[in-house]
């Protein structure tokens, strides 16, 4: 932080056009040198923790500091200097938020039961997928299948039956679906 | 008060203090106590307004929360305008407000407050006995506003007859304020005025 200041306030004889060029990269927020620096689609530049907490600020009026266009955490794009160690997304890095965050919004608009994980979803998964089920160990690549037992043997007639006994079953079950 | 405040408020400082503005005398920025949380500001009248040649003072207070959230701005300087109290200074300004933007700094608050004083909207008003004066008797509005200039904030318009009639309220023991703000408000109808002290 020490560092960043100083070019700021610099008082070396090529100081003045120094200046002018630190201002380039400071944050529009705190006017300190950008750190995790994201620009806005409008081109502002800011530290990511500053316009995280703008945002968190006022959640109904997501707009950007210096112009006012309408801007969101989605649609900003962090900036990468060369060097630099961490090529992490500054909005990976969660700053240091305010107690008691709600969840995003956006769970809660458009439709219930389209996104994964809500329950109505997760039932006609399950029925769609039940038969096919069976016939997974038919669909091992990759995977060798235990061999087969030797001819004659009771194993052997047992694995015929109950191969049979599936066979039907799903026979059975896809027909039901079919008329369902 | 917080880190980013202090620091915001110290490089904001150092703006207004090397900015053209300041060498044009326009406005001014100055620290009350050390820890950056009030500052006394100053902007000179816009030209070509009843404003024109006065100095007009102003109580800033920098929240925690800053530059999140606006300074609280008022005037100290008793000012007639139709966005601005004629009683606490309070003024009414979106940018102060809803329209706040964190990239706003002292120097833009004061500029802007100083184009405030230039364009009034009376629609929106913080003082209505003013704002209606400035709808219904333009010329009256620009008369008192001068007047008022010419007392607080120093400007070079003397109205003699103005004068006069406070002289004529003071004599009757009414404190030299109070009988300014009862004939302003009655466009300096010295009877309405009266009765109305002495109601």
């Amino acid at each position: 932080m020490a560092a960043a200041n100083e070019p700021g306030s610099s008082k070396s004889s090529n100081g003045e056009e120094k200046e002018k060029d630190e201002t380039m990269l400071e944050c529009n927020i705190c006017l300190d040198a950008a750190r995790d620096a994201v620009v806005s689609m409008c081109g502002h530049l800011f530290c990511w923790p500053c316009l995280h907490q703008w945002l968190e600020t006022r959640p109904n009026r997501q707009v950007c500091p210096v112009c006012k266009a309408a801007i969101s955490k989605e649609k900003v794009v962090p900036l990468y200097g060369r060097g630099s160690t961490k090529q992490e997304d500054p909005r990976n890095k969660v700053p240091p938020r305010p107690p008691g965050q709600r969840s995003e919004p956006e769970n809660n608009s458009g439709f219930p039961g389209f996104g994964f994980g809500d329950g109505g979803f997760h039932m006609s998964f399950g029925i769609g997928a039940f038969p096919f089920g069976f016939f997974t160990s038919t669909f091992n690549f990759g995977e060798p299948r235990p061999s087969a037992a030797p001819r004659g043997t009771p194993q052997f007639e047992e694995e015929q039956f109950l191969s049979k006994v599936f066979l039907w079953v799903a026979v059975l079950f896809i027909c039901w679906l079919l008329m369902a | 008060m917080a880190n980013i405040a202090a620091q915001r408020i110290k490089r904001e400082f150092k703006e207004v203090i090397k900015s053209e503005e300041v060498a044009k005398c326009a406005i001014k920025v100055e620290l009350v106590n050390d820890n950056y949380t009030e500052l006394k500001g100053e902007i000179a009248g816009p030209p070509e307004t009843p404003y024109e040649g006065g100095t007009f003072v102003l109580e800033i207070k920098v929240p925690e929360t800053y530059p999140f959230n606006p300074p609280k701005v008022r005037f100290i300087t008793k000012i007639w305008h139709p966005n601005i109290s004629s009683v606490t200074g309070a003024i009414c300004l979106d940018i102060l407000k809803d329209q706040w933007a964190a990239a706003m700094t002292l120097r833009t608050v004061l500029l802007s407050l100083q184009a405030l004083l230039a364009a009034a909207e009376p629609d929106d008003p913080q003082d209505a006995v003013v704002a209606k004066q400035f709808k219904e008797n333009q010329d009256m509005f620009r008369q008192t506003a001068r007047h008022w200039t010419f007392v607080y904030a120093g400007g070079p318009h003397k109205n003699s007859d103005f004068e006069l009639k406070i002289r004529r309220l003071t004599d009757m023991g009414i404190e030299d304020h109070q009988a300014r703000v009862a004939l302003s408000s009655y466009n300096w109808d010295l009877e309405r005025a009266t009765e109305q002290l002495f109601s």
